[in-house]
């Protein structure tokens, strides 16, 4: 056995800014998640795209590979399929996901195929240094994305990706923060032992080109989802709370749709059969 | 009586021209008649015109004549269409249903036949007219009687003929009310019966043949066809198959499976093949076994999907960002297409490489019957090169090595760990931004292809090695080139020299190149994209011809006569 560490990590030093919450989940990964579900190294795969969280797989003593933007959920599926007694994780930003590479997404869902995908979404694009992406908030149009507004009012609100995947009905579906290694390590879990496909939102704050505020908000406001407690909702709300219930994907898509700035909860929304 | 014959046959959708084709073919090839049929369709999806060109050979797989000694026509207007791919000469026999329009002027052997009255008197219906002209085709040809009747009762293919038989019987009775000088074929050497298969299919069987255990693809014209064999192949629990959102995600799901050992296929078309580009450089960059088949059709953009081109060699050769080493193959007939493929996915696993088999329409969708031995004959098939040894005490992905190729662990292979990625990489797999890690990696890739050069049983040449007129050419314009200089006995005074590995070149080309004082370079695309290809390679004649032209109709014997006769005068 060629294991580096029994936690999982290579020798490799992250390239990542000091308070970086992609730190967060290579924790929630190496430290929770695979040392929990005890699988072996060599029967796992992690593949990402490209971005600051996409330079993952080079810190996990699994298999791994960094391949191009917006791509890890197809050759994560083509891995899957040839091989399925691996597990298989794609892991990517919200650039990969929701912007260059949104197209595989809805069928990675309506396939089913049993991938764990984890979306990094940090709000911008980092790597090539705080460009917008197409979950960028700007709070001060509401939550509207830019498009330009001599011409046009911004009336498309960004990409929400939860209720998204919720739409198009992917059969598991969390959302957790980096910031919170314990929780997120689990939701990873309960997403890896979930026969089907599964989707992750972390909500990661980047250190670097987040305004400050942005996660301050987001943990200030962050709402815990408990199975058959109420749920919180945004002030805003005119909606009486309903227990929460995972197996009930209208509540579910209730849920996604809370602005992120309103109410970000964190925990399983939906999970199907 | 003739030792080979084409035949026409024009007519509407639902006139059942290919349907009547392919079961002449099939009777034809059951009594051990060698065959072509190459299709042309319009672009309409039902109810276009439709035509083949069927040419029945005793002695040997030939192409089509350039014109016609039979014409079936069910449909002058939309013969129309066809009228330059089906030309009929003087004496040609032509068998017509409907009046021709003013401007088509018919031979003196001219029948106009009431098909569908023939077929309604003999069956009740009218729509058994194709078979009507089965059963005269076949009596024309002199297929024997009692063969056909065996053939219906034990091939599944015809078993269509066990309802229709009353109408192909009637169309044989037809026969005694024409005449005409005899259009008989040649009995054959050896009955042996002929197998039927088009390129598309013999791509497909031989993936399977190879061990291709996964595949993965987009429907497109007019590679389709190798998709769902191979998803009939698959889907008896051979492997994983997956038709795809797009041909990225064909080539990404490609790549993933291939990281697993599973010998993965694509197979598509210009505008997919396009898509596939940033693929095609990670899988070059990562060393990851990748073949991708494009089947060639008119370019650019959408082009002209049901027509033949080979326009693709510039895009197969050097497509994508940054120096990225592959391999490419190119048959030119359907037993290349079987025999090149095993190859083209040995190469991809033994050199941990891109191999793109450019394939194109002609060859792909043009039913052949010929000997089946090519199927049935031993290939040796190569698998990854595994760690061992040393390997596995202290596993590096990209060990340099004497030969330049790493051995490659598969996910799922225990203490063989390893991280990869497109980025710039060490021996580890791990990401290197400096510049002596991106020269040694860059020489790596491209050295482990050189001994390539050295396969000259994958160049073939035909003719007197004392020649000093040469023609290169490739893919399936060599079957064109070939039969040209048969008819015409050229034999002695040009050689032929027909790469079926282009990238890299082997050294063989140039040592024909050197042997010829006059060189002339075939092939079906407007830049002359070969040519241009072998003058970066090698020093040409100084007065090196060309011929090539635009796809969206096959090259005839006529046509390339001219430029043969040029160099060799």
């Amino acid at each position: 056995m060629t294991t580096e560490s029994a936690s999982f990590r290579t020798s490799l030093k992250p390239v990542w800014c000091a308070g970086c919450g992609d730190f967060g989940l290579l924790a929630a990964i190496t430290r929770r998640a695979l040392p929990n579900l005890g699988i072996p190294n060599y029967k796992t795969l992690i593949v990402s795209g490209i971005g600051c969280s996409s330079r993952i797989p080079a810190y996990i003593d699994t298999y791994g590979f960094n391949s191009i933007h917006g791509r890890a959920v197809p050759i994560a599926q083509g891995a899957k399929l040839a091989k399925p007694e691996l597990t298989v994780i794609a892991i990517g930003g919200d650039g990969d996901f929701f912007s260059i590479g949104v197209g595989h997404l809805p069928h990675a869902v309506r396939r089913n195929i049993d991938i764990t995908c984890i979306m990094v979404n940090n709000f911008v694009y980092g790597l090539t240094k705080g460009q917008d992406s197409p979950t960028t908030l700007h709070p001060e149009w509401g939550e509207k994305q830019f498009v330009s507004p001599e011409f046009y009012t911004p009336i498309n609100p960004i990409l929400n990706m939860t209720t998204y995947s919720l739409s198009t009905r992917a059969s598991f579906i969390a959302q957790g923060i980096a910031t919170d290694v314990p929780h997120l390590g689990w939701l990873i879990e309960e997403g890896i032992r979930h026969k089907g496909f599964s989707f992750i939102n972390v909500l990661t704050p980047c250190v670097t080109y987040n305004p400050p505020e942005l996660f301050n908000t987001i943990k200030e406001r962050a709402s815990y989802l408990r199975d058959g407690e109420l749920v919180e909702l945004p002030d805003s709300s005119m909606e009486k709370p309903w227990p929460h219930d995972p197996s009930n994907i209208s509540l579910a898509l209730r849920l996604a749709q809370s602005p992120v700035l309103g109410k970000p909860h964190l925990g399983i929304f939906f999970q199907g059969k | 009586m003739r030792r080979s014959l084409t035949i026409g046959i024009a007519g509407t959708g639902g006139d059942g021209v290919v349907v009547l084709g392919t079961l002449l073919q099939q009777l034809a090839a059951s009594q051990g008649y060698f065959s072509q049929m190459p299709k042309f369709y319009g672009a309409q999806i039902r109810g276009g015109g439709s035509a083949v060109k069927l040419s029945v050979d005793a002695e040997g797989s030939s192409l089509p004549k350039d014109s016609l000694d039979i014409l079936v026509c069910f449909d002058w207007g939309k013969y129309l269409e066809f009228q330059k791919e089906l030309p009929p000469r003087a004496d040609t026999l032509v068998l017509y249903e409907n009046a021709p329009p003013k401007e088509i002027d018919l031979p003196e052997k001219s029948f106009k036949i009431d098909f569908s009255g023939v077929s309604q008197k003999a069956t009740g219906a009218p729509r058994s007219k194709n078979i009507v002209v089965l059963g005269l085709l076949n009596r024309i040809l002199a297929l024997q009687e009692d063969r056909v009747k065996t053939a219906i009762d034990n091939n599944t293919e015809l078993k269509l003929l066990k309802k229709t038989f009353p109408a192909l019987e009637a169309g044989g009775h037809l026969l005694a009310e024409l005449s005409f000088p005899e259009l008989r074929l040649s009995p054959v050497h050896t009955a042996l019966p002929k197998v039927i298969i088009d390129g598309n299919t013999a791509v497909a069987k031989a993936a399977i043949r190879a061990g291709s255990r996964a595949f993965f693809g987009y429907p497109i014209t007019p590679a389709s066809e190798i998709m769902d064999e191979m998803q009939d192949e698959l889907a008896r629990g051979k492997g994983a198959f997956l038709q795809a959102e797009d041909e990225i995600a064909s080539a990404c799901l490609a790549i993933g499976a291939s990281l697993t050992g599973a010998k993965p296929l694509t197979s598509t078309s210009g505008p997919g093949f396009a898509l596939m580009t940033e693929s095609m450089v990670l899988a070059s960059s990562a060393e990851i076994p990748l073949v991708i088949v494009d089947v060639q059709r008119c370019g650019p953009s959408t082009g002209i999907p049901s027509k033949s081109e080979q326009s693709d060699l510039n895009h197969a050769i050097y497509g994508g960002h940054g120096d990225a080493p592959r391999v490419v193959i190119a048959p030119y007939d359907v037993e290349g297409c079987y025999r090149l493929l095993i190859e083209c996915i040995n190469i991809a696993q033994y050199y941990q490489t891109l191999a793109v088999f450019l394939s194109d329409q002609w060859l792909g969708q043009t039913p052949v019957a010929t000997n089946d031995d090519f199927l049935k004959k031993e290939y040796a098939i190569q698998e990854l090169k595994r760690p061992a040894g040393k390997d596995l005490e202290d596993y590096r992905r990209y060990r340099l090595t004497e030969d330049s190729i790493s051995p490659m662990s598969v996910v799922g292979d225990p203490g063989l760990v390893y991280q990869t990625t497109g980025l710039s990489h060490n021996e580890k797999g791990r990401p290197a931004f400096d510049f002596e890690t991106n020269q040694r990696m860059h020489e790596k890739r491209w050295h482990k292809l050189a001994p390539l050069c050295r396969r000259d049983d994958l160049v073939k040449v035909v003719g007197k090695e004392e020649c000093s007129r040469g023609i290169i050419t490739w893919g399936s314009s060599a079957q064109v080139v070939i039969d040209t200089i048969k008819e015409f006995e050229l034999e002695d005074k040009v050689k032929l020299c027909i790469p079926e590995l282009i990238c890299p070149l082997p050294d063989k080309v140039e040592r024909f190149v050197k042997a010829s004082q006059k060189l002339l370079v075939i092939e079906m695309n407007y830049s002359g994209q070969l040519y241009r290809y072998l003058r970066s390679q090698i020093d040409l004649p100084p007065n090196t011809k060309t011929y090539n032209r635009a796809g969206g109709r096959p090259f005839s014997r006529k046509e390339l006569t001219g430029p043969i006769m040029e160099i060799i005068r």
